[in-house]
């Protein structure tokens, strides 16, 4: 599922804001506008690498009312599957490339009487589109950005536009120098939570906010990439009567869609369930964030975007 | 003609503490916390208590315990509605509201609620005490209060109304639509259904 036929955008520029952290900027190839991005959206980019197609999703970091261009900030990842490595070695202005319209997972709750937004490293991604809407809707928000020390600097600048007369704070000092059960105690009623980053952060932010007594829909939650590879497996197609082999580096979505199956998807963060697949056999490692642990315990169907096999072989109704 | 099927017609059950929340208040409008308003094996000093004396001479607050166990006294409803207002705009997130009572009580404290941002999983409501309705007429936008009867006639435009199910909780109110508007004069006789 995604709205409508997708983008073609050509890279207008590209800024190193860090060693590993770039800021790629696209405007639409054939001239125009870009469709208006909804608030704390992302987008989807095709990436052909020789004969490799990934599809990786990233956070629009310019603002919803900017429609001359889109910006993405992308992280060099050590451990990379290779999207954010080929955006960052290969991939140069004036290139076009496939982009899906933006959709979002992680709007804001209209009836918040504030917003707390939580970032950690490159989950401040969405965090930066929601600040021109929060700042044009004229809502009250603090947002605290966590860090290693060397990179609190680039958020900084990052976050500098937004700062003036608000409360805005960078860690530098990351989890360890940061009260996280402090800042959600002395929340006012009404405050809903925003965190994105790394899954430690998440499940420290969920799990502290639900033991002060937040309830869940005031929590949300954004997750992106971090699935990783994992041992070769098998995977067999039932409906379409065909088997597809899943490489190390390979998410079942990836290896799915290279064998020319039209998979649904939308986040490819294991977030959203659109890629919720039946298993007929085998046995699933999961690595979602959507599925409810009865349903991961009871075994019959996997989120294809980040979650794998935990044996040779997985059988699914595709 | 009471169950007309309608699905915004309030359900209640009896009251019990979220166990998720941090900090649990109950508001009642009345002297004392109905027994039928609690959950089976529920104390009342499992909440911080706010009840409606009903009287000027109540017992001073001069210290303000805000913690489960602690009552406060309050002479009517409208004085506890004030002071709810002004505990909830400094309250922090983990609170729990409950109330018991009428409905338009209930539905009132729903109200204070709602404007300081609680949400629906964070109250509870238990219906105890009288049934009779506060109606919304839909034609003139008169609410009137304690009807008891299926149908009423508007204090503020005369329209004989059919009292209905549907419920706004925006207004803590029943709507009320004028019955003989095809026929005009063809009102069926009032039941007593709300008492």
């Amino acid at each position: 599922m995604t709205a409508g036929e997708s983008l073609q955008v050509r890279v207008r520029d590209i800024v190193e804001l860090a060693p590993s952290l770039k800021r790629f900027s696209f405007e639409p190839a054939h001239g125009g506008l870009f469709p208006t991005p909804p608030a704390g959206g992302h987008v989807m980019l095709t990436l052909r690498d020789g004969g490799r197609v990934m599809k990786n999703a990233y956070s629009l970091v310019s603002a919803p009312m900017e429609r001359a261009r889109y910006d993405i900030i992308v992280r060099l990842v050590a451990q990379s599957r290779g999207g954010s490595a080929f955006l960052h070695r290969k991939v140069a202005p004036g290139d076009v490339l496939e982009m899906a319209r933006p959709v979002s997972l992680f709007p804001l709750a209209s009836s918040a009487k504030k917003h707390l937004l939580i970032g950690g490293g490159i989950g401040i991604t969405p965090l930066l589109s929601f600040l021109p809407e929060l700042k044009a809707r004229g809502a009250r928000f603090e947002l605290h950005q966590l860090s290693g020390g060397e990179e609190a600097p680039v958020f900084e600048r990052l976050l500098a536009p937004y700062a003036a007369g608000e409360e805005i704070r960078v860690h530098g000092g990351g989890r360890a120098a940061f009260d996280l059960a402090g800042l959600l105690s002395r929340q006012p009623l009404g405050t809903h939570v925003y965190v994105c980053g790394p899954h430690a952060l998440m499940d420290a932010v969920t799990a502290t906010a639900a033991a002060l007594g937040w309830p869940r829909g005031k929590i949300h939650k954004e997750s992106f990439g971090g699935a990783g590879g994992g041992l070769p497996f098998r995977a067999v197609l039932k409906r379409s009567g065909i088997e597809v082999e899943v490489g190390e580096t390979q998410s079942l979505l990836e290896a799915i869609e290279a064998a020319g199956i039209d998979a649904p998807c939308l986040c490819r963060g294991g977030a959203c369930g659109e890629c919720r697949t039946e298993v007929i056999e085998g046995e699933v490692d999961h690595r979602d964030d959507f599925l409810s642990a009865q349903e991961k315990a009871g075994g019959t169907v996997v989120l294809t975007c980040v979650s794998r096999a935990r044996g040779p072989r997985l059988v699914l109704d595709l | 003609m009471s169950d007309q099927g309608i699905k915004s017609r309030p359900k209640y059950q009896p009251i019990a503490p979220d166990p998720q929340g941090r900090h649990h208040l109950l508001v009642v409008d009345g002297a004392h916390v109905p027994a039928e308003a609690l959950a089976e094996g529920v104390n009342p000093s499992a909440f911080e208590v706010w009840t409606v004396a009903h009287k000027s001479a109540v017992p001073g607050s001069a210290a303000m315990e805000e913690e489960a166990g602690a009552v406060r006294v309050f002479r009517s409803v409208p004085h506890l509605f004030s002071a709810l207002e002004e505990r909830l705009a400094r309250e922090t997130m983990g609170l729990r509201l409950y109330a018991a009572g009428t409905e338009p009580f209930l539905w009132d404290a729903y109200g204070i609620g709602a404007r300081a941002g609680l949400s629906q999983q964070e109250m509870a409501f238990a219906h105890v005490g009288a049934q009779a309705r506060r109606i919304f007429c839909v034609h003139c936008r008169t609410v009137m209060e304690g009807v008891t009867t299926s149908i009423a006639t508007c204090a503020g435009c005369g329209a004989p109304l059919f009292v209905r199910d549907h419920f706004s909780r925006r207004l803590a109110a029943f709507m009320a639509v004028q019955i003989d508007a095809e026929v005009p004069g063809e009102v069926p006789q009032a039941e007593e259904l709300y008492s």
